[in-house]
């Protein structure tokens, strides 16, 4: 596969995940910062133990589904009673309880669609300067659960760091020096 | 408190090892007593690296002699329908047998059989999620599926019910020429508009969001490069970093909270369709609960039957287990009594409202000329249920088989209840009539299974139909684990001595 940037750092595997939540916990306790961890299913508590806040997309659906009530409301009742007012038996033109299902799924739909597109945009954006080498067979996808820590870490030593990850128990661990705009 | 070295998952080989209770761990309790652990969601002490390989198999092989033949026939119902739609859109609407008094005929029938057959993949995947159901990972994927594809063939009939189906766009608000001449906003029918795109793309991008993550597997299974190109692409580069699993669950968790109240959104305002109206049999309040229980019961009925063909067909019986089944047969009991309990609701209320034409249309329901329909629905819907009180019968998969096929039968003969007797029967006797299918309303019936079989057929051709990174989420990872090769433990070994 085709590299478009430099990668330099160490890989490391786990077969449990718990061992990588402790792994990542003790990562995240020497002090990097940039370091990754590429697994097959979501882990309970590794938010944490990476030392990550609480994701923020359930502000972006709030935000979001307000949009969406507004614009229904404003769309039905600038149609209903301003543009085009029609006399249906009498009733009222603001007769806002009709104007209540549309609004709602209009708030769904703003704030669903959104929140999705919002949590794939951010998740791609959070990367650490040298993204995890996905041109090498990592097994993430499978069973393994791996660890990567980028050489552009201040705390970051070519003797040291590979050394630190064997100590955490991991297997297979691998320095990585893949060039830019180069086939791995 | 210590549990066992061995995992109790280990044994667990298939479905017959499977009772439906706890397995007791003798003395692994808290102080010395037994410990009741649940049986495992996935048999045949199954590695995550074979769920990978059970999983894909299927998109990765040329198709099965069995996938040609069901596809053919899909094919050629689907072709029925395209048919049968040219002639519809070129002859008008006479070549179907909706007249006076009965308006709405087949074509209305067919989309609220449709829609509801879609909400229970919105269940499976939203509510039960939000509930921790955790055997949902199993039947979650091809539950949304089915509902994406419910949702299309439900999406054809309000159109061609236009008459003039060419105009359909007219239904959408947007600046126009033509005035611009708006919708009206009061009238349920438009409600119906959003109310069924939004669920059609909700569905579709929770759908598609689960997916992330399993079309990367598929693309780090693929050899040929365009294969891993294209599904890279699907995947949008999905890597399964920690730092977008963090983003992706809040997302998902949201997505499931916004679909649940949609859900049940969606089949209330379908039955506005008809409660807004002032013909009696149509002008209740039960109807959204009525309808939404109606809407589950009948999908999950369709799972079920769906589930039966992926045990038998496609090897799925590790992942999708007699548990699983019997799990469904208790929401289908239970949404089966709440229907039949609804049923009932109604003919008290007719009786209790001492309205002359409540009562008569109820009467006229049950033992008037279309008794036989109502007697179809009620047993099928209410009674046949009534199987699964037996523990037995809830891990027959034939029972299953056959009462999921009757619910479903039972289910569009609600539909038909529901929209030909209220109308054939009104007010005024002078305008009494009576209302028949013609060939065209069997061949469009018939036709959108085709297209629900043949978009189906193709989604468990190219998509996996098991969400693997949810299934591997649920499974044991002490059996699931894959073994260190020897140049890990040589390298561990190097460690230490380092």
């Amino acid at each position: 596969m085709f590299t478009p940037v430099s990668k330099k750092g160490v890989l490391g595997h786990f077969c449990e995940p718990d061992e990588a939540l402790a792994a990542a916990a003790k990562v995240r306790d020497a002090g990097f910062k940039h370091f990754d961890f590429l697994t097959p299913f979501p882990i309970h508590g590794m938010e944490e133990a990476m030392g990550k806040k609480r994701s923020w997309i359930p502000w972006v659906t709030g935000v979001l589904a307000l949009c969406g009530i507004l614009f229904a409301q404003g769309l039905q009742n600038w149609v209903m009673i301003f543009d085009w007012p029609m006399n249906f038996g009498g009733k009222p033109f603001w007769s806002w309880p009709s104007f209540v299902p549309i609004t709602f799924e209009a708030m769904v739909f703003w704030a669903a669609l959104g929140s999705a597109l919002v949590a794939i945009v951010a998740g791609k954006r959070d990367t650490v300067p040298q993204p995890p080498p996905m041109e090498i067979e990592t097994g993430a996808t499978v069973d393994r659960f791996v660890l990567w820590i980028s050489a552009t870490d201040p705390k970051w030593s070519a003797e040291e760091t590979p050394a630190f990850v064997r100590g955490l128990g991991a297997n297979g661990v691998r320095l990585v020096d893949l060039e830019g705009g180069s086939d791995a | 408190m210590t549990r066992p070295e061995a995992s109790p998952y280990a044994t667990v080989m298939d479905d017959s090892q499977l009772t439906g209770r706890p397995i007791v761990l003798a003395g692994a309790g808290p102080y010395g007593g037994d410990l009741e652990v649940p049986e495992p969601l996935v048999t045949g002490a199954k590695k995550w690296s074979d769920v990978d390989q059970d999983i894909c198999m299927h998109a990765e092989r040329f198709p099965t002699k069995r996938w040609w033949a069901a596809f053919a026939v899909a094919l050629t119902l689907l072709g029925v329908l395209v048919v049968s739609l040219v002639t519809l859109l070129y002859a008008g609407m006479g070549i179907v047998g909706v007249n006076h008094p009965v308006g709405w005929g087949t074509f209305i029938v067919n989309f609220v059989f449709w829609i509801g057959i879609g909400h229970a993949g919105t269940l499976i995947s939203a509510v039960l999620y939000l509930f921790r159901q955790q055997w949902r990972t199993g039947i979650n994927r091809a539950a949304e599926a089915m509902t994406l594809f419910a949702v299309a063939c439900a999406g054809i009939f309000p159109i061609i019910h236009l008459g003039r189906a060419w105009f359909a766009y007219w239904l959408v608000p947007y600046p126009n020429a033509r005035g611009p001449l708006w919708i009206n906003f009061n009238s349920p029918l438009a409600w119906d508009i959003f109310a069924i795109s939004t669920y059609g793309l909700v569905s579709a991008v929770f759908w598609y969001v689960g997916l992330l993550p399993d079309l990367a597997t598929v693309r780090d299974r693929a050899t040929h490069p365009w294969r891993k190109r294209i599904y890279n692409a699907l995947s949008l580069g999905w890597n399964g970093s920690h730092r977008m699993w963090r983003h992706y669950e809040s997302a998902y968790m949201i997505l499931a909270a916004l679909a649940t109240p949609l859900v049940f959104s969606v089949h209330t305002i379908v039955s506005f369709d008809f409660a807004t109206a002032v013909l009696p049999g149509w002008h209740t309040t039960i109807f959204p609960p009525y309808f939404v229980i109606g809407a589950i019961f009948s999908g999950f009925a369709m799972v079920i039957t769906l589930m039966t063909f992926m045990r038998g067909y496609f090897g799925m019986k590790s992942y999708i287990t007699l548990n699983h089944m019997e799990s469904m047969a208790k929401i289908l009991m239970l949404t089966g009594m709440l229907v039949g309990f609804a049923y009932s609701t109604e003919f008290f209320m007719a009786w209790y409202s001492g309205s002359e034409w409540e009562g008569f249309v109820f009467k006229n329901r049950a033992f008037g000329p279309y008794g036989w329909a109502y007697f179809i629905m009620f047993t099928c819907n209410a009674i046949v249920p009534q199987l699964f009180w037996w523990k037995k019968m809830r891990r027959n998969t034939w029972a299953l088989f056959v009462v999921s096929i009757l619910v479903n039968v039972g289910m569009w003969f609600e539909r038909y209840v529901i929209v030909v007797t209220s109308l054939h029967r009104d007010f005024l006797p002078s305008s009494w009539g009576m209302y028949s299918l013609t060939r065209w309303d069997y061949a469009i019936l018939l036709g959108s299974f085709g297209l629900f079989f043949t978009l189906f057929l193709l989604f468990v051709r190219f998509l996996p139909v098991v969400a693997i990174s949810e299934v591997k989420g649920v499974m044991d990872p002490k059996v699931a684990r894959s073994a260190p090769t020897d140049a890990d433990l040589a390298a561990a070994r190097a460690a230490q001595e380092a």
